[in-house]
């Protein structure tokens, strides 16, 4: 087993080590600590820490007083969680002027029950409306890979601390791409679940909906490990389903076996750089998915995600956008601003085409069990790069790296991102789509994945 | 008449009062920047014909 106290640690390393008193959580959290001072002025992917909360929990571990399947285990939370005693940022300068949480996120709590230990509150992209990981208040979060390049947005410290080292899990939130974007270009391990499946209850909205919660890891036992834990209704978030919970890690090592696998054609064979669809192709053979589907109408899906995203998102910061303009981030401002001005006939057409989109979408399910996409179109671009060409034509970089995540999202489908690396390459994820409430499937071919090599999330 | 091409800058000047948002000189090229391209965008949605019955429900259930 890997050395609890080593940055490349997992979750299930670290909580199975304090669990059989191999080593204290005061121990483990000093590393972290230590691990976090030394590699922040690069990466900073924290925007606070909470040390002495830290340590003042791994103490009471220490004294037996909690338990739970993550005993001991540190994690951290993109800054639009709540954590009692400190502004809710959502990366955002307005916010850090706001009320302090009166008590921490749902999922925060639910993480500290099964026994982990929150260390900090992490940067990420203005009001989460962000593909890049930029931030023009607090400072671009670094790609450990490469720190002169994106981590990917609008998680993008959840991916810079995990991908680092910093910590083993992180939670992130996802509208249109905001943890599968930077689990591809930090080459994590992330899972997006179904809309609905987690409680949303203490963290600053985005678009109510499609906003979902989730974690990153650098193992797949800890991605289901975590999603495990956080699971279960909340009368706080009236989008959280009352179903069942349905516990994931047990069914890890069932493998690939009775799964029906495809291969997303059209709309998600086109549009990217090669390096995007060699990791489909190599995911593919190693998976001997041979079945290509046709996702229909994807091109209008991210016209409607694009749509409702713009106009939810506009008319929450309204008061804002009238009030302190100045302070808005000058890469969300003008696009706040202009999304408040489009028509609401386009906003209902976008709902209603949603409704149609995921019946025609459902169908699919009836031929397959998953189906395999790329998770971004290129590997990290440069911090401050503008503009990119995909297939020939001069893009937007913030616009379009989640080309291939918003049509997704935009049906609340559960996606686990399976990362791969190149030798001396940068790193660059796979999507793997399952059909509503069936995070167990994707997780399974993503542990098969890693347990046959293919797929990896290393610390950089 | 259809395919006359509207005056953005005009557009977002007006729903911009219509709204109260007030939008300062300094930030009015890149609204419209954006405003424009959140059409080209929107266009593949703006073009599919839906049926009459189809409606979106008031709360989304996947």
């Amino acid at each position: 087993m890997t050395d609890p106290l080593s940055r490349d640690a997992t979750a299930t390393d670290i909580a199975h080590a304090v669990m059989s008193g191999k080593v204290k959580a005061a121990a483990v959290i000093d590393a972290t600590l230590k691990r976090i001072e030394a590699a922040e002025p690069t990466i900073n992917a924290f925007t606070d820490v909470i040390a002495f909360r830290a340590r003042k929990r791994a103490a009471e571990i220490d004294r037996g007083l909690h338990r739970g399947p993550l005993l001991g285990v540190p994690f951290a939370v993109k800054n639009l969680f709540d954590i009692q005693g400190l502004p809710t940022r959502a990366g955002s300068r307005i916010n850090a002027d706001g009320p302090k949480a009166a008590r921490d996120g749902a999922l925060v709590r639910k993480l500290e029950a099964a026994g982990a230990i929150l260390v900090g509150g992490l940067n990420m992209g203005e009001y989460a409306y962000d593909f890049t990981g930029e931030n023009a208040h607090y400072g671009p979060s670094r790609n450990p890979h490469d720190t002169t390049r994106m981590t990917g947005g609008s998680s993008g410290g959840s991916g810079a601390a995990v991908a680092a080292g910093e910590v083993s899990l992180a939670l992130g939130s996802d509208t249109n791409g905001s943890i599968r974007v930077p689990s591809s270009l930090c080459g994590l391990f992330g899972l997006k679940p179904t809309y609905g499946r987690l409680s949303r209850a203490g963290s600053f909205p985005f678009v109510d909906a499609f906003d979902h919660l989730g974690p990153l890891a650098r193992s797949v036992a800890d991605l289901a490990a975590s999603f495990d834990a956080m699971q279960g209704w909340d009368p706080d978030d009236p989008v959280c389903t009352d179903r069942p919970a349905d516990p994931t890690s047990m069914v890890l090592g069932e493998g690939i076996s009775g799964l029906r696998i495809g291969v997303a054609g059209d709309y998600f064979a086109r549009g990217g750089m090669p390096e995007a669809f060699e990791a489909v192709a190599t995911v593919a053979r190693a998976l001997d998915a041979k079945n290509i589907v046709a996702i229909p109408q994807a091109a209008i899906a991210r016209a409607a995600a694009y749509v409702i995203t713009a106009i939810e998102g506009s008319q929450l910061h309204l008061p804002r956008l009238r009030a302190r303009p100045q302070d808005f981030d000058p890469d969300t401002r003008e696009r706040f601003m202009a999304g408040a001005l489009l028509p609401g006939s386009w906003y209902v057409k976008a709902q209603r085409f949603r409704r149609h989109y995921r019946a025609e979408v459902q169908k699919l399910f009836r031929e397959v069990d998953v189906i395999l996409a790329p998770a971004t179109p290129c590997t990290a671009p440069k911090l401050g790069q503008v503009m990119m060409t995909l297939d020939g034509v001069e893009l937007p970089v913030r616009a379009n790296l989640g080309l291939y995540t918003q049509p997704i999202s935009f049906i609340g489908l559960p996606v686990v991102v399976a990362p791969l690396h190149k030798p001396g390459g940068l790193p660059i994820g796979v999507q793997i789509i399952a059909n509503h409430y069936n995070e167990a499937a994707a997780l399974r071919v993503a542990r098969h994945l890693e347990k046959e090599g293919v797929a990896s999330a290393p610390a950089a | 008449m259809a395919d006359e091409k509207p005056d953005i800058g005009r557009l977002v000047d007006e729903a911009a009062k219509a709204i109260g948002l007030p939008i300062a000189e300094q930030y009015r090229a890149n609204v419209i920047v954006n405003y424009e391209r959140s059409m080209a965008i929107a266009r593949p949605l703006l073009e599919v014909e839906l049926d009459d019955e189809l409606t979106s429900g008031p709360v989304f259930r996947p």
